[in-house]
């Protein structure tokens, strides 16, 4: 089964929902677990957050590419699946990946 | 890999927990940057559990992060610096050295001198409860505001009041003397009260919301009958009333969610194993010289769970309890619920003479409980004009759909008992 790297974009002006309340919270939590327990299969790497970085290039190393970005990327994780229909519906399962103000670029990593 | 488990309601009571802790280390007049720093650990928690797994210890994680984002924010505000710093020197820590362990009395004894801070007598009794909701039992304004029937807006206003009187408190004094948890008792114990009743009364909200008041009420009473400040006689038959009454919450309402009366319910379902302890706490209030009006609805609670049948109801002694009620806490309603009593111990006769020459109170005039207990009362006397005439007021005043449902069951068909 090919690999799919699942990139969470940020969107700027698409307003983030409320803050969650406590009880909001469990809910999500408990929604991610039975999501990570349907797909553990497929879940390759649960990947992360990311953090700041920097931009290294023939001309050297500056700030982050993100400066400019609109789309910043905020967070990764691997995925295996039959296709990348399949690798789509993984994502979108993700609880808060696909939600207002934040969506999921998925992409297959091609191996020779 | 199984998903690691979290006791139910965590992140809520983790909340109440954490504000607590962390209000009395910086002064509960930093009541908002605590509360802000609580949500945003239980954020990162959320971010970083789901895909790390869970810490060994949930809880000093939660704190950790917790106390760092606040020493933070605080830092930042210069004129808080005073106080971080003071604060600061005592335990400032740092995800490596911060507190691992906690003495569980000294959790309580946080948790429950913010009860006392959230009982301040210059405060409105809804300001005070809606503080508690907040800080103690971590519902967000939505949720306070749909579990207590009011609005978004009014909560934030009561919320905000509370707020800002305690910023006003007097640096360094917000701790409590023992003088104060000794005044504020009585206030506590009253909150504590509305917080139960709010979920057991209440004929507004779905029964596993209201059931959800409830828990958070007994939790706290329990939290206050355990501690030195709370061990009172008042206090235990508070504790015992609440599981006396919650013992008996899921028969009060049929598959389809309707209303039943007390002489309809299946007392197979009440939980024997919740009245034993409510008996327990009733027992252990019968001691010293007082007599609350805990104990007196404690002592009716008590008399229906015992009670094998409705028929077979000890109803003089409930009707003493009421008696006693009325004179601890007078109240036109405890009035209306005795001739209710009397009428099951006496006949309807002896049910409505309580009544005669009673001017009601406008609250209670114009209630639908005032004009159903008067239409069955004077149906079952045979005074069928007057019966009616209550009957359609009681119908028209009924504040649900479920609660109309239960009138004309009782009024139409049987007889009609109150309690």
């Amino acid at each position: 089964m090919p690999n799919y790297l699942c990139m969470q974009r940020s969107q700027p002006g698409k307003a983030k929902g409320e803050r969650p309340s406590p009880a909001q919270m469990e809910e999500m939590y408990a929604k991610f677990n039975a999501w990570r327990e349907k797909f553990q299969k497929n879940i390759i790497d649960m990947g992360g957050k990311l953090g700041g970085g920097k931009l290294v290039t023939s001309e050297g190393v500056t700030d982050g590419p993100f400066v400019e970005a609109k789309e910043i990327i905020g967070g990764y994780m691997l995925v295996s699946a039959e296709s990348l229909e399949e690798a789509i519906e993984i994502a979108r399962g993700c609880p808060g990946l696909v939600s207002p103000g934040s969506g999921v670029e998925v992409r297959e990593i091609n191996t020779p | 890999m199984t998903p690691p488990t979290l006791v139910e309601h965590f992140f809520r009571h983790e909340y109440g927990r954490l504000v607590a802790m962390l209000s009395r280390r910086v002064g509960v007049q930093n009541i908002e940057a605590v509360e802000d720093a609580v949500q945003s650990a239980l954020m990162t928690a959320l971010e970083s559990w789901t895909i790390a797994g869970l810490p060994d210890n949930p809880s000093a994680w939660l704190f950790r992060v917790a106390h760092n984002e606040l020493l933070g924010e605080l830092r930042q505000q210069t004129n808080h610096r005073r106080i971080a710093e003071q604060n600061a020197k005592e335990d400032i820590a740092t995800p490596e050295n911060g507190p691992e362990v906690f003495l569980a009395g000294e959790v309580q004894d946080d948790l429950l001198r913010m009860l006392f801070v959230c009982c301040d007598e210059s405060l409105p009794v809804e300001s005070q409860l809606v503080l508690a909701l907040k800080t103690l039992c971590g519902f967000d304004v939505r949720e306070i505001a749909l579990r207590l029937f009011t609005s978004e807006a009014n909560v934030y206003k009561r919320l905000g009041r509370a707020r800002s009187r305690l910023r006003k408190l007097p640096l360094r004094t917000g701790e409590l003397d023992g003088e104060q948890y000794c005044s504020r008792l009585a206030a506590v114990s009253k909150i504590l009260y509305l917080l139960f009743t709010e979920g057991y009364l209440s004929s507004h909200t779905k029964v596993a919301i209201r059931r959800e008041l409830c828990d958070e009420a007994i939790r706290l009473a329990t939290l206050l009958a355990e501690h030195p400040a709370g061990q009172v006689p008042d206090t235990f038959a508070l504790l015992a009333l609440m599981h006396l009454h919650a013992a008996r919450m899921t028969a009060r309402q049929d598959g389809s969610r309707g209303l039943l009366l007390l002489e309809e319910q299946d007392r197979e379902l009440w939980d024997q194993e919740r009245i034993e302890v409510g008996l327990k706490w009733l027992a252990k209030s019968a001691q010293g010289n007082g007599f609350s009006r805990y104990h007196a609805e404690a002592g009716i609670a008590a008399e229906h769970c015992l009670a094998p049948s409705f028929q077979d109801t000890r109803w003089d002694k409930v009707v003493a309890c009421y008696e006693l009620l009325e004179r601890v806490a007078p109240s036109a309603i405890h009035k209306l619920n005795r001739s209710v009593a009397v009428a099951e111990w006496q006949g309807p006769l002896a049910g409505l003479s309580v009544l005669e020459g009673f001017e009601p109170p406008t609250w209670l005039a114009g209630s639908c409980l005032w004009a159903a207990v008067l239409a069955d009362l004077h149906r079952r006397c045979g005074n069928a004009q007057k019966a009616k005439r209550y009957r359609d007021v009681a119908y028209e005043l009924a504040p649900t759909p479920a609660v109309r449902q239960l009138l004309q069951r009782r009024l139409r068909n049987g007889r009609v008992t109150g309690v």
